[in-house]
């Protein structure tokens, strides 16, 4: 089961180098922000995985939770300055 | 920054979630010796929920419950929760911060007398980084001079010269 | 003779038109106080929503509920169920529900809390459906090869009150993949679709109907039509 498990999680590693991609050549900040809020949605669920392979995902969860809420305050502070500044 | 979002989804949403976000960040704070938290980390949350409070509604309308007064008297009872915690154990013929000699006004033996006393620190802390939070976000964001401000800098009459 | 009738009938008409004239602007007035007033009213509703308890009808009810919530939420967080840790927990509840009391629930009527929920909760697996169903279309629209989509940009006006159903709406069309909703602008919709079908479905309003079965909203006559059918019957005759 383990090894499923790490394998999902290099699988979704893969998944934010790719979307990496964007955040990188994405032609305007628009998109840059939107790949960063992508990527901070994969994080979640790495971190649910890394927490199952050490046996303690409850202590993981708290951190989970946090982050996504976290991600969400950063998202709306971004796109609020960035309405701003038109 | 923080004037009043014209969007009806995110005002509604917002309004929603903040005080499950609150109650999440007294859990952290309580349960600091058991999960990861305390109070550094539970105040950050606190913190961040009243910034979403303000930048989805405005410093006009969310200033009854975030303003500069009640954000400086949070911060120094913060402060004065920690100091006093330790003052106390001092009056008590202690050392500063020596929680076991609480054990004398609580009456519990002394490793629940540390876990009490560890856990009043923790809200202080958690108090302090709250109010801080929200000021250096709205010191920020609105280079010091608040919306509500600038009528009472008119009022005041310059000193003339003689 | 007939000089002086004709002076006398056009100050006669323009005595007239002048009272009128006068009339007219004093309902200009008071038209613009009305709506100033109105602005005034909506300033006031959104500052009562952060000035606490008093302005607001079935405040203790909306205290009662929302602590009952934030106590099921604690007791689901923290594993630990003695009783240092639950005094904790309703020791903050009670500062948390007490401070955001108005912040969860805002104008709801006081009875019909419970027919709402009831009804929310029904809702909910027909969502499921919608959303699975949904996803089939659009992996067999993406899988394809010449990939046959057809997006465009689409508004179109509700006829939801509230504020919470309107954003049950917007998060419902957000949830099922091929609609993505972008804003609600002065209460008309803007909803980009992928494809033919699914804007199809969309204007249907099947969705629309559901939601405005659960927050009770449609239920009444509009006056608007009752005004229509009216000037319709007042033109016919």
């Amino acid at each position: 089961m383990e090894k499923f498990f790490l394998a999902v999680a290099l699988g979704i590693c893969f998944l934010v180098l790719l979307v990496l991609y964007r955040v990188v050549f994405g032609p305007g900040v628009f998109n840059r922000v939107a790949a960063i809020s992508a990527v901070g949605t994969k994080t979640l669920i790495i971190l649910l995985i890394v927490g199952f392979l050490y046996r303690r995902v409850d202590m993981f969860v708290d951190i989970s939770i946090v982050y996504a809420l976290l991600n969400f305050i950063g998202c709306i502070a971004v796109a609020k300055y960035l309405e701003m500044e038109q | 920054m923080i004037h009043r979002g014209e969007d009806v989804i995110i005002r509604t949403i917002a309004r929603m979630l903040i005080p499950f976000i609150q109650l999440y960040a007294l859990y952290v704070i309580m349960h600091g010796h058991y999960s990861p938290g305390g109070g550094f980390q539970g105040g950050v949350i606190l913190g961040a929920s009243l910034v979403l409070l303000l930048l989805t509604y405005g410093y006009h309308d969310a200033r009854s419950r975030i303003s500069e007064k009640i954000m400086i008297i949070f911060s120094s009872l913060g402060v004065l929760i920690y100091a006093g915690i330790g003052f106390l154990c001092l009056l008590l013929l202690g050392n500063f911060l020596d929680y076991s000699m609480l054990s004398r006004i609580l009456h519990v033996d002394a490793a629940h007398a540390r876990s009490l006393g560890i856990l009043g620190v923790e809200i202080g802390v958690g108090f302090a980084v709250m109010a801080v939070m929200v000021s250096i976000f709205l010191d920020i964001s609105t280079g010091g001079v608040l919306p509500g401000d600038e009528e009472e800098k008119e009022k005041q009459v310059p000193v003339s010269e003689v | 003779m007939e000089v002086t009738l004709l002076v006398q009938a056009a100050d006669e008409s323009f005595a007239i038109l002048e009272k009128a004239r006068v009339r007219a602007v004093d309902l200009m007035n008071t038209a613009a106080k009305l709506t100033s007033e109105t602005r005034w009213m909506e300033e006031k509703k959104v500052r009562a929503i952060f000035r606490g308890a008093q302005e607001t009808r079935a405040g203790l009810q909306n205290f009662a509920v929302t602590f009952v919530i934030l106590f099921l939420f604690w007791a689901l967080l923290s594993g630990k169920y003695d009783a240092f840790h639950l005094s904790l927990g309703v020791i903050c509840c009670g500062i948390v529900a007490y401070l955001g009391h108005d912040l969860l629930f805002y104008n709801v009527r006081a009875g019909d809390m419970r027919v709402i929920a009831g009804r929310f909760l029904i809702y909910i697996p027909w969502l499921f459906y919608q959303i699975v169903l949904s996803n089939f279309h659009v992996a067999r629209l993406v899988l394809s090869p010449k990939l046959p989509i057809d997006p465009k940009l689409m508004r179109y006006k509700t006829k939801l009150e509230s504020d919470t159903s309107m954003v049950t709406l917007a998060n419902s069309i957000t949830l099922t993949p091929g609609t993505i909703t972008i804003a609600i602008e002065n209460g008309e919709f803007v909803v980009h679709a992928l494809s033919r079908k699914v804007a199809d479905d969309l204007n249907a309003g099947d969705m629309e109907d559901r939601i405005a079965h659960i927050f009770m909203e449609a239920d009444h006559i509009y006056i608007q039509d009752v005004l229509d059918v009216a000037r319709i019957f007042a033109a016919l005759r």
